[in-house]
């Protein structure tokens, strides 16, 4: 047991973010490196088409970025880390909150503004040549298709295991929907329309609650498969904008009532460790658990912690966000550093205060049973937790142990105002509530994947534009466009697969996630540490940023990169060869092209810079 | 009415017909919607009113709202089509 006080995380987590935002996203990012200045145009008015091109509300599009950027990673992630207690997990999402993902963001979204909101693969044409733009192209494009598949299939596990998340998603819709007519057709203010919508919300939830909706885990990739194709042809203003908006709220809530409940139990001290060790088992980066590669200890904090935790702490997936959707939304530049270095720590706000700090505090639930007076087994049984064969957090799978961290948090929290006889009600209620939180951050994560590939798509065809135009317009039809990709990701993540693991000898099933997970994972990253050097280029050779500034951003890039690059390369050749064939032949041969295409592209940043420099 | 509108509006409305009965009718009798570890009837009709929902108003209403127009127009002083 550890006995670091809850108000003690709390204090350094908020400090942190707020200080970070004051001095190095206002005065620095924002004044000496991208000149932020309310008088420039943006592509939102001067490309203005009313499909992508849409000028936005601040608070709207903050709203979007923050609920796109968002998906499983910054939850399920950080839950996997504290396998190596709950510290080293805690200072690498500050620091990559920090100095890595919300710079990368924020530059993100600046350079592609300063571009007429073409994506930051297309940005590298202008540092680094034509070429890194057609290979940086075609690896986002795959790299999507694979959250694509990933995504499909866990928001399908996820409806599957908790149907109740499914419900209140599927009445979600007509709710935004609703609050975008209202605000863009009937002339109804924000505030009546955000209203509306949140009364009725919060009335679906509760509906939700007691009314499962029950399909099949092949029907629910289908539909979402549907959804998504969907979602991503239609004009942002009408689906997008509000269902984003309208999410963000939640997602609010969701970060709200976990600062409230570390408030609450702010005299309780964590009961996990701080620190357990500094190599994990296998199982912590993909490996198989009950191999022996599963149960070895390779699973070194660094360089692999950015395989485990992704959006947390950063993620290349926002680079392509910010440069695809939020950029041409943005209709003010000093929107931008809300949106993307305060959507950033928002995120990591869920990740240390959501997540990390609950599941410390509930480590070890005979020790908080015994600090709170609270009848934690007897709760935890009903729900399908058997606190005897499972003595501690850890003991359950990543999801589990969010929802049932989170749910705990909260329960303890209220009891303590309303009584101990609120608990058990208020740990089912929360621990749903979570379990539609990550479904809500999954969802919109699904459809803005497919409306950035395809942004890639098209612009990796421009070369055909003067050539024929007739068959560019057919291949980058909006419609044609968004097919692809989902038809592809779709028959990724449909199969349920058998895998028989030898020394369990038994067959278990596992759902697709589990094979394009840590392909997704690994590629996502890389894409961080090639995003980041491209802002970094182009702060350097555009904005001409010199000095300790230049520094600042630079050397966190070459970090993350060498990082990353030895990440893969150990898994390559510690978790790779104990895989079944289809894992490494899916997997593996997805993580050694990115790593090829990586070597590349810092190739080609090298030459950008000599250049910029010269 | 365009055609494309009277679709759209015959979608919308055959869409909330859907949910109406999902919602307040099957989902408040049976505590449920859909039978678990099948694909049950109510339980595509609930899918299929949650995507017609979404492509019904965008055929019915048409794609760019005048208000979104005026304000684009204002700020590039350009007309836009």
């Amino acid at each position: 047991m550890d006995a670091t006080p809850v108000i003690l995380i709390l204090v350094v987590v908020l400090v942190v973010y707020g200080l970070a935002y004051v001095f190095y996203g206002k005065r620095i990012l924002e004044k000496k490196v991208v000149r932020a200045s309310p008088d420039r145009v943006t592509p939102a008015y001067e490309k203005f088409d009313g499909i992508d091109y849409v000028p936005a509300n601040k608070y709207v599009l903050y709203g979007h970025h923050f609920a796109s950027i968002a998906g499983a990673g910054p939850i399920v992630g950080p839950a996997l880390a504290m396998a190596w207690g709950w510290g080293l997990p805690l200072i690498w999402v500050l620091f990559g909150n920090v100095f890595i993902g919300a710079v990368h963001d924020y530059l993100s979204i600046m350079a592609s503004v300063r571009h007429g909101g073409v994506s930051i693969m297309s940005i590298s044409e202008n540092v680094m040549g034509r070429k890194a733009k057609y290979i940086f192209l075609a690896y986002v494009w795959f790299a999507l298709v694979l959250v694509l598949a990933a995504f499909f299939s866990v928001a399908s596990s996820t409806f599957v295991g908790t149907p109740t998340a499914a419900t209140i998603s599927v009445l979600f819709m007509p709710m935004a929907l609703l609050f975008g007519l209202l605000v863009y057709r009937t002339g109804v203010s924000v505030k009546t329309g955000t209203a509306i919508a949140l009364v009725l919300l919060i009335l679906a939830f509760f509906y939700s609650l007691n009314v499962p909706l029950y399909l099949t885990y092949e029907a629910w990739v289908v539909v979402l498969s549907l959804y998504s194709m969907l979602a991503a042809a239609l004009p942002v203003w009408y689906l997008l904008q509000p269902r984003d908006y309208i999410n963000a709220y939640l997602l609010w809530a969701f970060v709200a009532l976990a600062v409230i409940g570390a408030f609450l139990t702010l005299d309780y001290s964590f009961t996990g460790p701080v620190y357990t060790s500094f190599v994990g088992p296998g199982t912590l980066i993909g490996a198989l658990a009950g191999t022996s590669t599963g149960k070895a200890s390779i699973a070194y904090f660094w360089p692999t912690v950015p395989l485990v935790i992704a959006c947390g702490a950063l993620s290349g997936f926002h680079s392509v966000v910010g440069s695809g959707t939020t950029s041409k939304q943005l209709s003010n530049e000093l929107d931008a550093l809300l949106i993307g270095y305060g959507g950033m720590l928002t995120e990591g706000a869920v990740s240390s205060l959501a997540v990390i700090t609950p599941i410390a505090l509930a480590w070890n639930f005979a020790a908080l049973a015994s600090a709170t007076g609270l009848p934690v087994s007897g709760v935890l049984l009903k729900a399908g937790v058997n606190t005897t064969a499972t003595p501690i957090i850890t003991g359950l799978g990543g999801v589990d142990r969010f929802a049932v961290g989170y749910g705990l948090e909260q329960a303890v929290a209220w009891s303590r105002i309303f009584g101990p006889g609120v608990f058990e009600g208020a740990f089912l209620t929360f621990k749903t509530f979570a379990a539609w939180a990550l479904s809500a951050f999954v969802l919109t994560t699904l459809d803005t994947s497919n409306r950035l590939a395809r942004f890639a798509w098209r612009e990796f065809f421009d070369w055909l534009k003067p050539r024929n135009e007739l068959a560019y317009k057919v291949i980058t039809n909006r419609w044609v466009a968004s097919v692809i990709p989902v038809v592809l990701g779709a028959i990724m993540a449909y199969p349920k697969i058998e895998v028989y693991i030898p020394e369990l000898k038994k067959t278990t099933v596992v759902y697709a996630y589990s094979i394009v997970w840590p392909a997704f994972a690994g590629t996502n990253q890389l894409l961080a540490a090639l995003a980041l050097l491209t802002a970094a280029l182009w702060a350097y050779a555009i904005q001409k940023v010199r000095g300790g500034t230049s520094l600042l951003i630079m050397i966190p890039a070459l970090f993350l990169w060498i990082t990353v690059t030895a990440g893969l390369i150990w898994w390559l050749y510690a978790v790779v060869p104990g895989l079944p064939p289809l894992y490494q032949v899916g997997a593996g041969t997805i993580v050694a092209i990115s790593v090829v295409l990586d070597f590349l592209l810092i190739g080609l940043f090298i030459t950008g810079l000599r250049r910029a420099r010269s | 009415m365009k055609a494309k509108e009277a679709l759209g509006l015959i979608i919308t409305v055959l869409s909330l017909l859907i949910f109406a009965y999902e919602i307040l009718y099957v989902g408040l009798v049976t505590r449920n919607i859909g039978v678990n570890g099948s694909v049950a009837t109510d339980a595509i009709l609930i899918s299929a009113g949650f995507l017609l929902i979404i492509l019904g108003p965008a055929l019915w209403l048409g794609e760019v709202p005048t208000n979104l127009k005026k304000l684009v127009e204002a700020k590039t002083g350009r007309k836009l089509s």
